[in-house]
Order: structure tokens, then C-alpha cells, then sequence
């Protein structure tokens, strides 16, 4: 990934000149690359606006654009295409971790599941044995969300999902 | 590989060790409440 931020926006302006496209078809074609792989990109006219910004070195084009313009771009991208992949493996890897850390309860249903436990005549745990799973728990989830934060910041702002207009 | 790379591989080591924990916690919790609930259940039927 680190090899797609280290696309300039000098080479962005040579792959556009070096196919002939001006900037609205050059906008044309990021979209006609999103729409292939269902993402959601910026309109055309907003494209039009930022295109210009990316090849003056202004901004940084954000994750999905660097991955569109390496797509449209294939061919002269070359070996930049092993770290396009690791790079898309990564951001779909955080995908699946973001949709499993999504799933697991909240620290308010796990006391809820604590509440229950102790409530309900047991054999194989002590009401202690059951606060310190409980209490594990928590920890544990509390660590999820600050190592989600860790990689998110290792990844770039640009894998957290934000809409770009 | 970078060493950015491998910080993310770490970190990412270390979220499906801690999303593991939580499941098993959570796990051990329900099994607590099957158990006594199967168990309520067979007192029931003696």
C-alpha cells in the first residue's frame, strides 16, 4: 500500500497525457472502474474539481482513487500491481476484522449475560469464576476497539470508509 | 516486507487473539445458562 501513496501526482498527470484523455474523461473512466467493482465514488463534476488537485500534488488522492487509478492503469502501472493487491488484501482483511468486531456483544449485554449467570442456579462456575469471565471479557473488548483504532491510524484515514465529495 | 507490514500483521495477530478471548468468554457465560437451563429441565422430568 505504502507503494500506491508513493504515486506522484506528476505520474497521475503523465498516465492521463499519455493516453490522450483530458480531465473529464479521465473522470469518466475512474467512475466507469468504480462502477465495475460496485464502489461508491465522488460525482463526476466533483471528480472534475479534484483530478486537477491530485496531479498538482495539492492532495493526496485517498485509498479507492489510488486502487481506481491503478486499475484504469493496469499496464503502466506494472510493478506496482503485487502491492495493488496487497494493498486491496489489506483493506478487505480490516473489512472482515471491522464486520467481526461488529459482532461481538456489547460490554452492556455482556452484563447483562453476567446478570444472568449469576442469577440462575449453576454447578461448573462461581458467581466469582463468573464476574472475572465477565470482567475478561470487557478487557478484551476494550482492547478490540483500541487495536481497531491502531490499525485503522497504521492503514490511513482513507480505510476507516470516509466518503470523499 | 516493510515494517509497516509487519506492524500491521502484529496488529492484526493481536485483534483476532483478543476477539477470540471475548468470544470464549462469552461462550463459557451462555454455556453456563444451557447448562443449568438443561440441567432445571432434567430435575423437572425426575
Amino acid at each position: 500500500m505504502r507503494a500506491l501513496a508513493d504515486v506522484t501526482g506528476e505520474t497521475l498527470r503523465s498516465w492521463r497525457e499519455s493516453k490522450g484523455w483530458d480531465v473529464p474523461r479521465m473522470a469518466r473512466e475512474l467512475r466507469k472502474a468504480a462502477r465495475d467493482t460496485g464502489e461508491d465514488v465522488a460525482a463526476h463534476h466533483g471528480l472534475v474539481k479534484m483530478i486537477p488537485q491530485w496531479e498538482r500534488g495539492g492532495r493526496a488522492p485517498r485509498e479507492r482513487y489510488r486502487l481506481l487509478y491503478l486499475k484504469v492503469f493496469e499496464d503502466m502501472a506494472g510493478g506496482l500491481s503485487q502491492s495493488m493487491a496487497a494493498g486491496a488484501d489489506l483493506v478487505m482483511r480490516f473489512a472482515e476484522i471491522r464486520s467481526h468486531a461488529a459482532s461481538l456483544p456489547a460490554p452492556d449485554e455482556i452484563r447483562t449475560l453476567e446478570a444472568a449467570a449469576l442469577a440462575k442456579p449453576r454447578k461448573t462456575m462461581t458467581p466469582a469464576e463468573i464476574r472475572a469471565r465477565a470482567a475478561e471479557a470487557i478487557i478484551h473488548l476494550r482492547e478490540v476497539a483500541a487495536k481497531i483504532a491502531e490499525l485503522s491510524a497504521l492503514l490511513g484515514d482513507d480505510a476507516v470508509g470516509e466518503a470523499e465529495s | 516486507m516493510s515494517a509497516r507490514d509487519d506492524e500491521i500483521r502484529r496488529v492484526v495477530a493481536e485483534l483476532d487473539a483478543h476477539m477470540a478471548a471475548v468470544e470464549a468468554s462469552v461462550a463459557a457465560l451462555k454455556a453456563i445458562l444451557a447448562d443449568d437451563e438443561a440441567s432445571i429441565g432434567e430435575e423437572d422430568l425426575s
